[in-house]
């Protein structure tokens, strides 16, 4: 009888805890830009949604910031952009309609190479003497985190659910 | 007991022996069920499930085995067990964000991880074998890993230099710096300045005592409701420099007592001359006219203050200076006049350059200052103080000197109070054993007792000497890197040779040019070599690159090159000798080892190479997408339509085969040009000159030989 009320007695807490957890929703994680300043980017279109960036993205942020900002985005730390000087005028980073189109290695290409070298305007300078291979890599990568509407990475070449050598090159 | 019966057991017996033997059997079996259930093996079985799951079995379990995996850095003091459960952690295939964790690959970072470990970059315990003990705070075990958002607290531990990857340390270490935090402490790599904060010798000369008191009590800038930082009631970005402290009634009028007594050199009021004042003490636009000097003059490069423009006010300006809004409200008159004509009479380790005045500007300019820059309101909360008397002075001193306020503040004749708050050179490391939490109730962890001692130091100690200090969420979080990296000396000498120290440059000029550049504080937002602010462009190199005589106009009426950038540089009506003294010296000593003077000549360079430079500039490299020559171009790089009386051809061409050689981090992208290439549009850039009949003549030349020659350049 004893041990049947401390099973019991035991039990209702344990119960009541339970419902506790059922009954009350996960608070929704809370935005404080500031707060995240330093690993996030916000959304072009809807400035509340920030995106986490991986160390490798914060990179490619940085060196955006520093070195292609300048014509490949409306504003700039300075204030005006020149992307308005510009003929043709080139796409701001973040629109996915244009480069989600073009994979990572023609990307590697137009920046190691400038626009000259892949038929495109020579307004484009090539980056490759200034950058490191590795800074190239983090800036394709951050295209791809802040791209709107979001960029859907091609399944890894080599695997037996995608036929060899589609996602890569399709004129194979 | 008969004989037959010896030897035979009883059935109790052999029942409680049979009892016994299962229970012994059982309890030895608790050890290899155990083993058997151990969290780290469950996820190393978890891992083979997942890697028969996927395409790539053969290689995700090719250095598979079902031990404990361990990663040892002998020099290094790391014990890493980690990887025995995140096994795919080096596995390019489980990069994704599907795969479940542990087995997640890591994301690509400069140091390879295998190498390396987890705990140098995450921390915590590297050699435990369990989840809980592996990531949180246990009893015995006490390093927490560090939350993502201060990761670069751990860079800092052994990056001690100020890398471009961490800019969120490098942020708080900076904040550490400037609001003088080694005043009080001891830090890693940060030194105590030898003037933290203003010299107070003479501060009675300067403001009242009812300012003294009023400033104590709630030093201008505030952090509201919101949290936003407040100055003189204007949103601004700007963190305050003298912190809050928690003072009574008694202590502020001692201390303002105290403070206004400090009048050591008597004030000589400036005489204006007789004619100024006769001229223009009675014009009604005296106001005006001062304001457009002080605009001219270009204070708003290092002082804030509120303006209005279309029915908005906000805070305008830098962070050099202090914020001036109200200013004429706080100094004496007299003072502010001797202050203007030579601040570094009053306080000598002054950032405030030596402007050279004619009687005419200082008086309207001070004019406007007293007419403008004031509130009448903003003593009026002060209690009647009235005259310091002896007992007041002499306790004031006292709790000048128990409050601290001799680390930062110099006054004549008393020593500076060096380490009067704990060493924090190791606080990174700490363990919450370690440290106090008073009766508050935050979660006992160093990141939260960090924050906490910073922005309210009395919540968890009553008895805190320690100001408070009023940052927004995101210098606190910098601020909490900045301290989680100080984990105090290498525990090895081996490590030793792995950390990376932050240089410490000086820059220590003699002679005539050092009296200039002392004078016009040229430091304060030029850099030479490697020293001084980030306001301007560096002039480590400007011998190399820019004509003397360019320099010498340029200094005598400075104009803006860079059409994007607000232009900063004031004009401070320096003499032609002066002019020529700074123009010398940095063409004589500012030079880069790169660019050999001379061996390009401008007179060696033929209009016909002009013409091909353009062309280049034109078509080829499209360098008119940043670059400005005419009318038409870009933004991004310097203006170059005087190019040919600004830069010298041996720096263009140099500049041409390397920027960043010659200015790391610059963002002209380096070029793969022939040394014609560079030849030519060096000249083309040499004949971009304005203002000279002759130049002029010769551009139109080269532009119609363009023309003539190649259809494909013109515009």
């Amino acid at each position: 009888m004893k041990l049947r009320t401390l099973l019991l007695l035991s039990a209702v807490p344990v119960f009541l805890l339970a419902a506790g957890g059922c009954r009350k929703p996960a608070a929704p994680a809370k935005v404080d830009a500031l707060r995240n300043a330093y690993d996030v980017e916000a959304d072009a279109n809807d400035a509340t949604h920030m995106i986490p960036l991986s160390y490798q993205q914060a990179q490619g942020k940085r060196i955006f910031y520093a070195d292609c900002v300048w014509c490949h985005a409306d504003a700039t730390p300075a204030g005006p952009s020149n992307r308005s000087n510009l003929t043709p005028v080139p796409p701001v980073l973040s629109d996915g309609a244009v480069l989600n189109a073009v994979n990572d290695d023609y990307m590697k290409s137009i920046i190691t190479l400038g626009g000259s070298a892949m038929g495109k305007s020579a307004m484009m300078p090539p980056w490759g003497r200034t950058l490191s291979p590795e800074d190239v890599k983090a800036v394709i990568a951050y295209v791809r985190a802040v791209a709107q509407p979001p960029y859907q990475a091609p399944p890894l070449a080599g695997s037996p659910y995608t036929r060899e050598g589609t996602a890569s090159s399709p004129s194979k | 007991m008969a004989p037959e019966e010896m030897g035979k057991v009883s059935y109790r017996m052999r029942l409680l022996f049979a009892v016994c033997s299962v229970l012994f059997v059982a309890t030895l079996a608790v050890s290899p069920v155990k083993d058997l259930l151990r969290e780290w093996k469950h996820y190393k079985r978890g891992y083979l499930n997942l890697a028969r799951s996927r395409p790539d079995t053969k290689r995700l379990i090719a250095d598979f085995h079902p031990d404990l995996d361990q990663i040892w850095i002998p020099e290094m003091n790391v014990v890493d067990r980690c990887t025995s459960c995140h096994q795919g952690i080096t596995q390019a295939t489980l990069a994704d964000a599907s795969v479940p964790q542990p087995y997640r690959a890591h994301p690509p970072i400069p140091h390879r991880v295998k190498e390396w470990g987890c705990t140098p970059c995450h921390r915590g315990q590297g050699a435990a074998t369990e989840v809980a003990e592996a990531h949180e705070t246990t009893l015995a075990w006490e390093q927490p890993i560090l939350p993502g958002r201060y990761l670069e607290g751990a860079c800092g531990s052994c990056h001690r230099d100020a890398r471009p990857e961490t800019p969120k340390l490098n942020r708080g270490r900076q904040l550490l710096e400037s609001h003088n935090c080694a005043g009080c402490h001891h830090l890693q790599d940060i030194q105590r300045t030898a003037m933290p904060g203003p010299d107070l010798t003479n501060v009675g000369t300067k403001v009242s005592r009812a300012w003294i008191y009023k400033w104590l009590k709630e030093p201008r800038t505030v952090l509201d409701d919101t949290g936003s930082v407040k100055v003189s009631g204007y949103l601004t970005q700007e963190s305050p420099r003298m912190p809050q402290f928690r003072l009574n009634e008694k202590e502020l009028t001692n201390l303002s007592a105290y403070l206004s007594s400090l009048r050591s050199h008597p004030l000589a009021p400036y005489k204006f001359s007789p004619a100024v004042l006769a001229q223009w003490s009675k014009r009604p636009d005296v106001v005006d006219q001062g304001e457009l000097r002080f605009r001219q003059m270009f204070c708003s490069t290092c002082h804030s203050f509120a303006v209005t423009r279309a029915g908005e006010t906000k805070m305008i300006g830098g962070e050099i200076g202090p914020e001036l809004t109200k200013v004429a409200s706080k100094v004496n008159p007299d003072w502010l006049v001797n202050w203007l004509r030579n601040p570094q009479a009053y306080l000598p380790h002054s950032k405030m350059p030596r402007y050279e005045w004619t009687d005419e500007d200082l008086y309207k300019v001070t004019r406007y200052i007293q007419d403008k820059l004031t509130d009448s309101d903003l003593l009026t909360s002060v209690p009647q103080l009235g005259a310091a008397n002896k007992d007041e002075i002499d306790e004031g001193k006292k709790t000048f000197l128990e409050k601290g306020c001799s680390s930062c503040h110099a006054i004549e004749g008393m020593p500076p109070q060096k380490d009067f708050g704990p060493d924090l050179s190791a606080l990174g490391s700490k363990n919450v054993s370690q440290l106090e939490f008073g009766k508050s109730t935050i979660p006992r962890n160093l990141i939260s007792y960090i924050q906490a001692k910073v922005t309210d130091p009395s919540s968890v100690n009553q008895a805190a000497r320690m100001p408070q200090y009023n940052f927004n969420a995101a210098d606190l979080d910098a601020i909490t890197t900045a301290l989680l990296a100080m984990t105090g000396p290498p525990p090895t000498s081996a490590l030793q040779k792995l950390t990376v120290p932050r240089p410490n440059p000086q820059f220590r000029p003699a002679g005539e040019f050092a009296q200039v550049y002392e004078r016009y504080q040229c430091a304060d937002c030029h850099k030479f070599n490697g020293f001084g602010g980030d306001l301007a462009p560096d002039l480590t190199y400007e011998g190399s690159r820019a004509q003397r005589q360019w320099m010498v106009s340029f200094l005598k009426s400075p104009q803006t090159l860079r059409p994007t950038l607000i232009f900063r540089m004031p004009q401070f009506n320096m003499t032609d000798r002066e002019a020529a003294i700074l123009a010398d010296y940095l063409s004589m000593v500012m030079q880069s080892p790169d660019v050999r003077a001379g061996s390009l000549n401008a007179k060696d360079l033929t209009p016909a190479q002009a013409a091909l430079g353009k062309q280049l500039y034109e078509v080829k490299y499209q360098c008119q997408s940043c670059h400005t020559i005419g009318s038409g171009g870009g933004y991004v790089g310097p203006n170059l339509n005087n190019a040919g009386n600004w830069l010298k051809p041996e720096w263009i061409a140099a500049w041409l085969a390397n920027p960043q050689a010659l200015v790391p981090g610059t963002i002209e992208p380096q070029r793969s040009m022939t040394p014609e290439e560079i030849k030519a549009i060096t000249a083309y850039l040499m004949m971009q000159r304005q203002g000279g009949g002759k130049s002029a003549q010769k551009t139109a030349a080269v532009h119609a030989m363009s023309r003539g020659g190649n259809g494909v350049a013109g515009q």
